[in-house]
């Protein structure tokens, strides 16, 4: 298969289960709910070694939110529930109680499993937070020194999320990688039910299981892509390529990142890149396999 | 089956009824026929609801009342779930003791809007009362839990002895507000009377009013404006001769 003179490898990426969380942040201006948004998704690139992955789904107008105000809408990934509760506690303390008039809800309000995050929180409050019930949700107000912070107690926990959905973008230059990665991201950036948890929405130190090198690395360099070490392993790249970056989705449902892979893809088929790629493990370690020649039939 | 189920007054009346126990829930696993023979009291006398309304629909959580109900009492008393609409005004202990669900009066409401049962510790316990017009004294008296809105004026003794939940008053409020106000919230969109039993606090943005206004605009459709929603509230706590952990928030007028 190619598109637009790139060749599509006959190849799919393996993902595997998560649990998801949407969290609605609002602030006074657009500018306070990114800051806060931001720092609840900074270094969450990986549950390797953030024991989550995070980053924003889109912004919000004041007509979407709860609370009429901008917002911002981030999704959270986790490995189980224990640890997504973990994770959104920490995280919303430390980055939503913590920034000037950042409010916290929930964004999955159908989702029958619950996290208790905001109650979890409230004791920050020494006993002089008060609970508010409106339309049967209930939220903590938790005194600051700014006046007062407003979360809602419980968040929508969904079981069926999926990580580690993903791409690779085989080009003759780091700089045409570069363009079609972005452009890859721009495409992408927005479809609901979606993140892409790395910087800028790239990758660009893919890994293999393990190593041969030392033992007891979980990760380590996916070599067979490096064009620096090209004839020093078993390379998987073509001839004419000098790089390669990844694109690595999140999503709450197998349809939603193949969505977003078809039009990321179609995006990155552009000058100077020479395929596009997958990552998997042979298909035995992630229930989900979505195959790049059906996700762009 | 019918997405309402609507009792339509079919004359005036000229005595006091009491609509206890005429609730959404009830009626929403009950035939036309079934709702028709509800016990109503008719002056403390046994009638059925079909005496009094025309009855239309059937197994509906949404219970739509037509006609000037200010003579019956009890209307969602002691209702869990669903919808209850009164088109007009409507009598004394509204919502008396309910735990959950919706009311709606366009009109006025009666004395005692959410409050206790005759002797009980405890108001309502959950759910939403929005009342378009004006209520009457003792509104939501003993609340423990939801939400009371009165979009007109409240009488005397408003939020009484509030154990938790919220009342928002958008007119004038009676004297004595809040007395005796454990956990609850009044929150005055007009100039009040704050006890001096209540200290002030600050003057601030609380963002529970923001969410709640929001609320009550799209949920209810009520005419909130951007100053009830984003404007500066007195925030005073009280009531002291209790834990204190009440408050009164007063909307700050413009200057």
């Amino acid at each position: 298969m190619e598109i637009r003179g790139v060749h599509i490898e006959d190849t799919f990426a393996e993902a595997f289960g998560m649990r998801a969380a949407r969290v609605i942040i609002t602030g006074r201006t657009e500018k306070w709910a990114l800051a806060a948004a931001t720092k609840l998704t900074g270094f969450a690139t990986s549950v390797i070694a953030c024991k989550c992955e995070a980053a924003i789904e889109r912004l919000l107008t004041p007509d979407e939110t709860p609370d009429a105000r901008p917002g911002v809408a981030v999704l959270l990934f986790a490995m189980d529930s224990e640890g997504l509760a973990k994770r959104l506690t920490e995280r919303i303390g430390q980055t939503v109680l913590t920034c000037p008039t950042a409010s916290c809800f929930d964004g999955l309000p159908g989702a029958t499993d619950r996290v208790n995050a905001g109650r979890a929180l409230r004791v920050f409050g020494d006993r002089l937070q008060i609970s508010k019930v409106v339309d049967g949700i209930r939220y903590w107000r938790v005194p600051v020194m700014e006046g007062e912070c407003l979360l809602q107690e419980s968040f929508g926990l969904h079981k069926k999320g999926v990580a580690g959905g993903n791409f690779l973008i085989l080009a003759n230059s780091d700089a045409a990688a570069l363009a079609a990665a972005e452009a890859a991201v721009a495409a992408i950036d927005g479809t609901p039910g979606v993140i892409l948890p790395f910087p800028g929405g790239v990758v660009r130190s893919g890994s293999k299981v393990g190593a041969r090198g030392y033992k007891g690395m979980i990760a380590s360099t996916n070599d067979a892509y490096c064009p620096t070490v090209r004839p020093l392993t078993e390379t998987a790249l073509p001839e004419g390529v000098n790089a390669v970056l990844e694109i690595v989705l999140d999503g709450l449902s197998p349809e939603a990142i193949s969505g977003a892979m078809r039009v990321g893809i179609d995006a990155a088929c552009r000058p100077g890149v020479h395929a596009i790629s997958a990552g998997n493990y042979g298909g035995e370690l992630g229930p989900y396999h979505f195959h790049l020649r059906t996700v762009m039939a | 089956m019918s997405e309402v189920v609507s009792l339509t007054l079919r004359a005036p009346l000229d005595r006091r009824v009491d609509a206890d126990g005429l609730t959404p829930d009830r009626c929403a696993s009950l035939t036309e026929a079934q709702i028709a023979a509800l016990p109503i009291l008719i002056s403390g006398q046994v009638a059925a609801v079909g005496d009094l309304f025309d009855v239309k629909g059937s197994s509906a959580a949404m219970l739509e009342f037509e006609g000037d109900l200010s003579l019956v009492d009890g209307l969602g008393a002691g209702m869990i779930s669903g919808e209850l609409v009164v088109r007009g005004d409507a009598g004394d202990d509204v919502g008396r003791a309910m735990a959950g669900g919706t009311i709606r009066i366009r009109g006025n409401a009666g004395h005692r809007l959410g409050g206790p049962s005759p002797g009980a510790s405890k108001g309502m316990i959950g759910g939403e009362i929005v009342v378009d017009g004006n209520a009457g004294d003792d509104a939501a008296a003993r609340v423990r839990r939801g939400l009371v809105v009165v979009g007109g004026s409240a009488g005397v003794s408003a939020g009484r002895a509030m154990i938790a939940g919220t009342l928002v008053v958008f007119g004038a409020v009676g004297d004595h507000p809040a007395e005796g106000n454990k956990r609850g919230s009044l929150i005055a969109l007009r100039d009040i009377r704050v006890p001096a039993s209540y200290r002030y606090a600050c003057t601030y943005e609380p963002p529970f009013v923001r969410l709640l206004m929001t609320h009550l605009a799209r949920r209810y459709r009520l005419a909130v404006d951007e100053r009830a929603r984003d404007g500066l509230y007195k925030r005073y706590c009280g009531d002291a001769a209790g834990p204190g952990k009440g408050e009164i928030l007063v909307l700050v007028p413009p200057t």
